[in-house]
């Protein structure tokens, strides 16, 4: 099982920290074209160097039979990046070959670049479920750049110290590599501050600001802020943050958690107010779906397969289904949900953005601008959701063996008359050559049986199939699917018809299977963590642009404002069952069965 | 209906061969069928010959079925079936021990044999029944997944075999033994079947014999052989002329057990009922096919026989060339015998004859390893001292037609090699543009997908695609899509033999070779065969349990051809 990868690792000095320049995009592709011998961050970055902590052992993935998958000796490698980039840079920037030395991991010199990371909003749960831990991970992974810092930002009163131990109750080591756990957790809250603040107050910014340049000791600094806060402060934080914090000397990127907007005019708004105090190129639209790993191997899978590319398209696919379930309710924390419902939720950023990558053409390549053309291109393609393309469904309470779980408006956070959506199912067409009359049906829901997120494409059924006989009247049900499970137990496998052995003739259908657990034996990272990274390294591939946003808000809104005019009433399904019965009609309307609720999965 | 009216019905149909097939057997939604048609009807309310329902019924609307007719198990009662009687003839040979008598048997005990029917062995040494059954009963095993009542079943089985000693040439011995199966028959209408388990040159004797001897007057009568069918397009062409001198060409079963191993079966099921593999199936995505098969072990004191033939004959000439026959056949019309049949005789004809240029002979020489000799080819005291004969070859095969043309076909077998399997390998063409080209490093023929079916051991589908290794950065690598069939399916999957001797009961013709696919086939092989007799061309030689001769490989990269099971990333 050999490796097919050239040996290649993540290099952040090749395009992330441009020394001179806050724009790290038209950076970036300044230099890629001159340098194509530089490892590059889009896409083959693959090993974090061990920077920050001096360390120089390679990140190593374990394939399940026992090879070691790591081809590149660190030590060498970092001396060639080195000299590339000396090549690379100096003829058109000028920089010393010290800084190279030092962005490259080198200990050289003091006088180096610094990267810090303001999460604001730091009590938040968010922060402290996911930012945190995330960072903690890359900086244990030794994907962070050696000279870096943490600042919480938020209302409320605290000490560096109490930050910590809040923090500290959060983070975990990876399962696979425990060793000095202890002492790296020590290590990396060491870099941890917070800085109490109001979110509109440009003097609060101003005092992190100073204290963010102590920190930086006349580096050059970079600074990354997190909005890990309610939409409705989101720009003022950023009105402050970009106007009494922004980096003197390096770059200052934001990255921002949905909700954007509730339709297309709020967005608009948000998007014009951000570009107020931002450039496009410094907004970080996080959707953490796309950072999910099946999500990226999506593209993977489509592109470095002969076998699957020729049948990507209407011609063989009969119908693609994008399945979101949760099985838990708002279990309290109705408040922000029940302004959004679950369209906005769940279907209009993260199953849109899946599907868009799922059917967007070739990119020229794999850099950011080119894919999210591509994505864009797509979801202009699309027709507007109508409202009988649509079913919505919220869950009501449910006994079962003695336990009552409760519905959804029995949570205290809801109105008590709320028709807000938990659940939905949805038709979208793509209308372009490729995808003309392909039915993409969607579906999300909250306590629901099971819980997973999954992308399922259904083959047409075999013309003139020979074994038709062997099938029964339904020849749908007998066709092939490639099911690839984001979450969880991440796999992927393709469903085919095949004889049970013996000396009868007797079809069914078996999977060829890829499950991730059995195939790879390290941890899968959380997707935080490779947004993180990549809105450090200035990636953009996964971030979604101002236009891109646009695009899917004017496919929802329509259909969102009608059935809040009309207050359409959701069809209500039990706490924990399958989701109501009309998402069932709703696929039979377009000669679809779902493929998450057969008997056979 | 009644049960006698339908009967003889069959009886008409059953000789009426293949023509009923297709209306018999489409009409019905079966979800267990086998294909064949007439012999189902006939059996078709029939119990078996454990007393349960006769498997491999279509369900027809007479839901009755077995139950209402209680016939007991007795063969000896004179109730109104017709009979099968299955000579094997060469009963004492190892064929006969290892997989003849163990297949019956097996049938025998998952119902698929009808109640009246009884097993003669026949061969020259004396023997009584109750010798043979004691010989047949050492090599009976049940199946593993279902040991109930095995002790019983073998004694009942046992029960139903007899044996006649006779020449093979006597025809004189072969009326005696028509009196035996018509005593036997008692009087039924019967069905005889005759497995030819002996040596070719005897073969035409026992054919003359049986046939017009021992035929059966009611019924039909069929004749099982094996190969080897001649030697070259003259000596098979001889062969056949003289079998149908005695049968038609419905009564003969050439048998070829490769087609009878369940993934070669499944072949035509993956590719034409999963809409996901006909498309790719053809040049425009397919690069190349591999047939290989290698053996463990060499000749081991049985040279004999296989010095006179070698491994394109044994092996490469007849079951690899119909696993690629089937393989790269246009869809047929139906599933039907004579339909499958015409593609892949299409397929045989639309190929280029082999060049000498395209081959590469390998015989194996002695090795040592880990204290132990293994002796090499010639060491065969049943093998003459300087016999070139091959026992690896490898082979480009083209294909002349709007499918495949320009692909190579490569088969490549071998004894005495490293492992021991069989498999066929589909090689994929690389991605054109591929936007992660440079995550693979110079070569992209490293990194294309690859379909494997594995024929032996442990049966296995799997595709091998490209995937991001799971993390941080993007590494790509192969991993697999597997399918193995030890995991998705614990039943034991029955031997070839069992399959092909359950055809050929039932009259179903797909897995054997049919006369013109047998002289094509040989047309494609005897120009080169000859050639490298004339000119006695030396193999290469290569050590016992090592991984062949490496002219193999040059042979593979003059067609821009990487095997796929050398490479390294597959074990």
């Amino acid at each position: 099982m050999a490796s097919l990868s050239s040996a290649q690792y993540r290099s952040y000095s090749s395009n992330s920290f441009p020394p001179a320049s806050s724009n790290g995009h038209r950076h970036n592709h300044r230099l890629l074209s001159f340098s194509s011998p530089i490892p590059r961050r889009s896409p083959p970055v693959v090993l974090c160097l061990q920077q920050s902590q001096g360390n120089s052992r390679p990140n190593v993935v374990l394939m399940e039979d026992g090879a070691v998958a790591t081809p590149v000796n660190p030590a060498q490698k970092k001396e060639e990046t080195v000299k590339k980039l000396e090549d690379g840079l100096l003829s058109s920037s000028g920089i010393s070959t010290e800084e190279l030395k030092e962005a490259a991991g080198f200990d050289v010199k003091e006088n180096e670049s610094s990267v810090s990371i303001t999460v604001v909003g730091a009590s938040g749960d968010l922060a402290k479920k996911k930012i945190f831990p995330a960072l903690f991970a890359l900086y244990y992974e030794g994907c962070l750049p050696k000279h870096f810092t943490v600042f919480g930002y938020a209302r409320s009163k605290m000490t560096d110290a109490e930050l910590r131990d809040m923090v500290s109750k959060t983070l975990t080591c990876r399962i696979d590599q425990r060793e000095n756990c202890g002492e790296k957790i020590d290590q990396f809250l060491k870099r941890c501050f917070y800085h109490s603040g109001q979110y509109d107050s440009q003097e609060h910014f101003a005092a992190l600001d100073k204290k963010l340049k102590e920190h930086e000791g006349g580096r050059e600094s970079n600074r990354l802020f997190y909005l890990s806060i309610p939409p409705n402060i989101f720009i003022d934080a950023v009105k402050c943050a970009s106007s009494s914090a922004s980096a003197a000397s390096g770059w200052t990127r934001v990255i921002v958690e949905k909700p954007f907007g509730r339709d297309s005019e709020s967005s608009a708004a948000l998007t014009k107010a951000l570009k107020q105090y931002l450039t496009e190129d410094q907004i970080f639209r996080i959707d953490h779906y796309l950072g999910k790993e099946l999500v990226e191997n999506l593209s993977v899978l489509r592109f470095s397969n002969l076998i699957f590319e020729p049948l990507w398209s209407r011609q063989y696919i009969r119908n693609v289904q994008l399945i979101f379930s949760e099985d838990f309710g708002t279990e309290g924390r109705g408040g922000y949900f029940d302004n959004y419902g679950i369209i906005r939720d769940i279907m209009q950023n993260h199953l849109l953005q899946i599907l868009a990558l799922f059917a967007m053409e070739t990119p020229v390549s794999l850099d950011a601008e080119d894919i999210r053309n591509e994505k864009v291109k797509v979801l202009r393609s699309m027709r507007t959701l109508r409202l009988e393309d649509v079913v919505i469904g919220q869950y009501k309470s449910h006994t079962r063996g003695g336990v009552t779980h409760p519905g959804y408006t029995d949570d205290k956070t809801v109105p008590k008359d709320s028709v807000t959506p938990t659940f939905a199912a949805a038709a979208l067409f793509i209308d372009n050559p490729r995808w003309d009359g392909v039915p993409f049906l969607m579906k999300a829901g909250k306590a629901l049986h099971s819980k997973g997120a999954e992308i399922r494409v259904q083959f047409r059924h075999v013309p003139g199939n020979l074994y038709n006989r062997n099938i029964g009247t339904d020849l749908d049900q007998a066709t092939n699917e490639l099911v690839i499970r984001v979450q969880p137990d991440e796999a992927i496998y393709l469903k085919i018809n095949n004889k049970v052995p013996g000396l009868g003739m007797r079809l069914d259908r078996s999977n060829l299977n890829l499950l991730y657990s059995t195939r790879y034996s390290k941890e899968i990272p959380d997707a935080y963590e490779r947004l993180l990274l990549d809105a450090i390294e200035g990636e953009r591939r996964l971030f979604i642009r101002s236009d891109e946003l646009d695009a899917a808000w004017s496919l929802f809104t329509p259909v969102l404002k009608e059935l809040e005019e009309k207050r359409t009433i959701p069809e209500y399904y039990p706490y924990g069952s399958r989701g109501p019965v009309g998402a069932h009609y709703l696929a039979a309307r377009y000669k679809v069965r779902w493929g998450d609720l057969g008997i056979e999965q | 209906m009644t049960f006698t009216t339908h009967f003889s019905h069959c009886s008409t149909s059953c000789n009426d061969n293949s023509k009923l097939f297709s209306s018999s057997s489409r009409s019905s939604p079966a979800i267990h069928y086998r294909f064949s048609g007439s012999r189902r009807l006939c059996r078709y309310r029939i119990n078996s010959a454990n007393g349960n329902p006769l498997k491999a019924l279509p369900s027809l609307p007479i839901s009755e079925s077995a139950a209402d007719y209680d016939y007991d198990d007795n063969v000896e009662t004179g109730d109104s079936h017709s009979t099968l009687s299955i000579t094997v003839v060469g009963a004492s040979g190892d064929l006969a021990k290892k997989k003849i008598f163990p297949a019956l048997f097996a049938l025998y005990y998952e119902d698929w044999l009808p109640q009246n029917f009884r097993v003669f062995g026949y061969a020259r040494t004396k023997m009584t029944d109750e010798e043979l059954r004691n010989m047949i009963s050492r090599t009976l095993t049940c199946r593993v997944d279902k040991r109930e009542d095995c002790e019983q079943k073998m004694n009942n089985f046992l029960g139903r075999c007899f044996y006649q000693a006779g020449q093979y040439s006597s025809e004189e011995h072969f009326a005696e033994l028509d009196t035996k199966l018509k005593e036997k028959e008692g009087g039924k209408s019967s069905n005889r079947l005759f497995y030819l388990s002996i040596p070719p040159n005897i073969f035409v004797d026992v054919v003359r014999c049986a046939s017009l001897r021992a035929s059966s007057a009611t019924g039909w009568t069929r004749v099982i052989v094996e190969k080897p069918f001649g030697r070259d397009s003259e000596s098979s062409a001889e062969l056949t002329k003289c079998l149908k001198q005695y049968l038609t060409e419905e009564q003969i079963f050439r048998i070829d057990h490769y087609l009878g191993k369940e993934l070669v079966e499944n072949l035509s099921v993956l590719r034409f009922s999963n809409r996901v593999f006909e498309p790719l199936w053809s040049r425009d995505y397919i690069r190349n096919v591999q047939l290989i098969f290698s053996e463990d072990f060499g000749t081991e004191g049985r040279g004999g026989y296989f010095d006179n033939y070698g491994i394109i004959r044994d092996i490469m000439q007849n079951h690899l060339l119909q696993i690629l026959t089937l393989f790269a056949m246009e869809t047929p019309v139906s599933l039907d015998a004579e339909d499958i049949r015409n593609e892949k005789v299409k397929v045989l004809r639309s190929m280029k004859t082999l060049q000498l240029e395209d081959v590469t002979l390998g015989q194996y020489k002695g090795f040592s390893k880990g204290g132990k000799l293994y002796p090499g080819y010639t060491d065969d005291p049943t093998v003459p001292k300087d016999s070139i004969t091959p026992t690896f070859a490898a082979a480009a095969l083209f294909i002349n037609n709007a499918r495949w043309d320009g692909v190579p076909f490569l088969m490549k077998a071998g004894k005495a090699l490293h492992t021991k399997r069989a498999e066929i390998r589909v090689q994929f063409r690389h991605v054109p543009g591929n936007l992660y080209k440079r995550n693979f490093g110079t070569d992209l023929d490293k990194a294309t997908n690859e379909l494997v079916l594995r024929v032996q051991p442990d049966e296995a589908i799997y595709l091998k695609i490209n995937n991001k290794v799971p993390g941080l950065g993007m590494r790509l690598d192969r991993s697999d899509l597997n399918l193995l069939y030890k995991a998705r399916y614990p039943r034991e999957i029955p031997d070839a033999y069992e399959r092909l001797l359950l055809d050929a009961i039932e009259g179903e013709r797909r897995l054997f070779i049919r006369s013109d696919e047998l002289d094509a086939a040989w047309a494609l092989f005897s120009p080169m065969l000859k050639e490298l007799e004339e000119k006695r061309i030396v193999p290469e030689l290569y050590p016992y349990g090592s991984r062949g001769p490496v002219g193999a490989h040059y042979l593979a990269a003059k067609h821009d051809v990487r095997w796929g099971d050398l490479s390294g990333d597959d074990s």
